[in-house]
């Protein structure tokens, strides 16, 4: 009977470990991975909203480009998160930190890729107050907060460790037309677009995975893809909007 | 030696394990369920008509239209448990709170909304329902043990200075210096000129502190003021300034503020 008590002690410290461990990232070498690559457009031009400004105008003006929708002239579409989010084994995620700028009354960069283990710094170089409000992106307009750091002068810088993984939002409770994108990685694979809506995700272990491709105007779908040894697999996507 | 035992055992039959896995679930639940079981009950009788039975703030008195000064109405919306988000904490911007934060808030109520006291209840009851609202986010799971000391509770010591004329004084500079009229007045009545845009993370409308009113609802006392300063208040605008100031500057905004509030 005691063995028995044991042993369900035992079973009973390894359960709740294996039904709510988080989704663990391994660290392996890849010597044999292959990549990710491709080109996100837009199915027609689209016209980028006018953001109007209604808040310290001296400062911020009446009015910016919203910068949701920046096109090349072949339609490749700039700020695409492109994420590999079930991945549980690859590459180290580089020590880099996410510098969250308040500049000219807009969040730069719109999009940005941090990763978990390293910093945000988030910094004000406007001569205005500004609050930076990173929240997890829930579903249904839900939203929790990560950091909601005030940041009234210019020049002023706060370090934060990224610990929160996931799609989050950030706003600027003083200016609601302020906002931005952070996707917080555990792994190295996740980029964003470039200006001609090009990507490329290198060194992946070989395997099926799942691929969020997220815009803030033209929304998210998931692909599956194959990465191969040695090879690029081509992930390309058209948006078109709703 | 898990596995020696293992194998003695491997003559039951597989209903055995069955049993087993059962028995062991029991146990993994067994020492906090009885607390949390007794809080299930108490929310049922206590919470859920605002609170929902999901926790999700969704129950039958789910929004109460309320009107305050300036013309301005706004919806009082219940806590949504699952968010994961808490106002009033001694823990740090975007942290859990203690259990010990959200026991304060079930016994005391929230001043200026339907929440009501629950100070009838005993300590054990009081833990209970706590224990039981910790259950309607994955959080508690998600996030065991503060990884890097961010969500190290804060440290609230009240200086002796705290409401002395020269803290007041230093505590107005500060207040023009955070930029605090932006939102709140400079008079601290609420009407800032970003005080008519702002809005909760779920896009609700929401008023910027009154000082005037006298009666915040996390509580007005010197503690609770600086906590809110310290910590901010998650889902809404107000930010932390835990690295804008240090914390005498934080206690002279607090000695500020008392008068504000016409407390001193």
């Amino acid at each position: 009977m005691k063995k028995l008590l044991l042993f369900t002690m035992m079973v009973a410290i390894f359960i709740p470990a294996m039904l709510f461990a988080e989704a663990k990232y391994e660290v392996i070498d890849v010597k044999n991975g292959g990549s990710i690559k491709g080109k996100i457009k837009a199915s027609a031009p689209i016209k980028d909203p006018v953001t109007e400004i209604n808040k310290d105008q001296n400062y911020c003006g009446n009015s910016q480009a919203s910068r949701t929708y920046i096109l090349s002239s072949d339609l490749g579409v700039k700020n695409v998160l492109v994420a590999v989010e079930d991945i549980e084994k690859g590459k180290a995620a580089p020590k880099t930190d996410l510098i969250l700028d308040n500049k000219k009354c807009e969040f730069e960069p719109l999009v940005g890729v941090a990763y978990v283990g390293q910093k945000y710094i988030i910094k004000n170089s406007d001569p205005i107050f500004h609050n930076t409000s990173l929240g997890v992106m829930l579903g249904e307009g839900k939203r929790r907060t990560v950091y909601n750091l005030a940041l009234p002068n210019k020049d002023q810088a706060i370090e934060k460790p990224v610990r929160i993984a996931g799609m989050q939002s950030v706003k600027c409770d003083a200016h609601a037309w302020m906002r931005a994108y952070v996707y917080a990685s555990k792994s190295p694979y996740a980029v964003v677009t470039d200006d001609k809506g090009n990507f490329e995700i290198k060194d992946i272990p070989p395997g099926k995975y799942k691929v969020k491709i997220w815009h803030e105007g033209f929304g998210e779908i998931t692909k599956e893809v194959e990465v191969k040894s040695g090879q690029a697999a081509e992930l390309d996507h058209t948006f078109s909007k709703k | 030696m898990v596995e020696s035992r293992f194998k003695m055992k491997s003559g039951v039959p597989g209903a055995g394990f069955v049993l087993l896995f059962l028995l062991a679930l029991s146990l993994v639940v067994a020492p906090k369920a009885y607390t949390a079981d007794e809080g299930k009950a108490l929310y049922e009788s206590r919470c859920i008509l605002c609170h929902g039975a999901k926790g999700d703030g969704n129950g039958h008195v789910s929004i109460l239209p309320k009107t305050e000064k300036f013309g301005k109405i706004w919806k009082l919306n219940p806590r949504d448990f699952t968010v994961g988000a808490f106002k009033w904490r001694t823990t740090p911007s975007g942290c859990l709170p203690l259990d010990a934060d959200l026991a304060k808030i079930v016994e005391n109520g929230i001043s200026r909304t339907y929440m009501p006291s629950n100070a009838d209840l005993s300590r054990d009851e009081i833990n209970g329902l706590v224990q039981y609202i910790k259950t309607f986010s994955p959080r508690w799971v998600e996030e065991k043990g503060d990884t890097g000391g961010v969500c190290t509770p804060i440290v609230i010591n009240k200086p002796a200075f705290v409401g002395s004329p020269e803290s007041v004084a230093k505590g107005a500079e500060v207040w023009k210096k955070m930029k605090c009229a932006e939102c709140h007045g400079d008079q601290g009545k609420g009407d800032g000129p970003k005080s008519e845009s702002l809005k909760d993370d779920s896009g609700h409308p929401i008023m910027a502190f009154d000082f005037t009113s006298c009666a915040g609802k996390g509580g007005v006392s010197p503690e609770r003021t600086y906590a809110a300063y310290t910590t901010g208040i998650d889902g809404t605008g107000m930010p932390s300034y835990a690295d804008s100031l240090n914390e005498d500057d934080r206690w002279n905004l607090v000695s500020y503020t008392l008068k504000l509030m016409h407390k001193l």
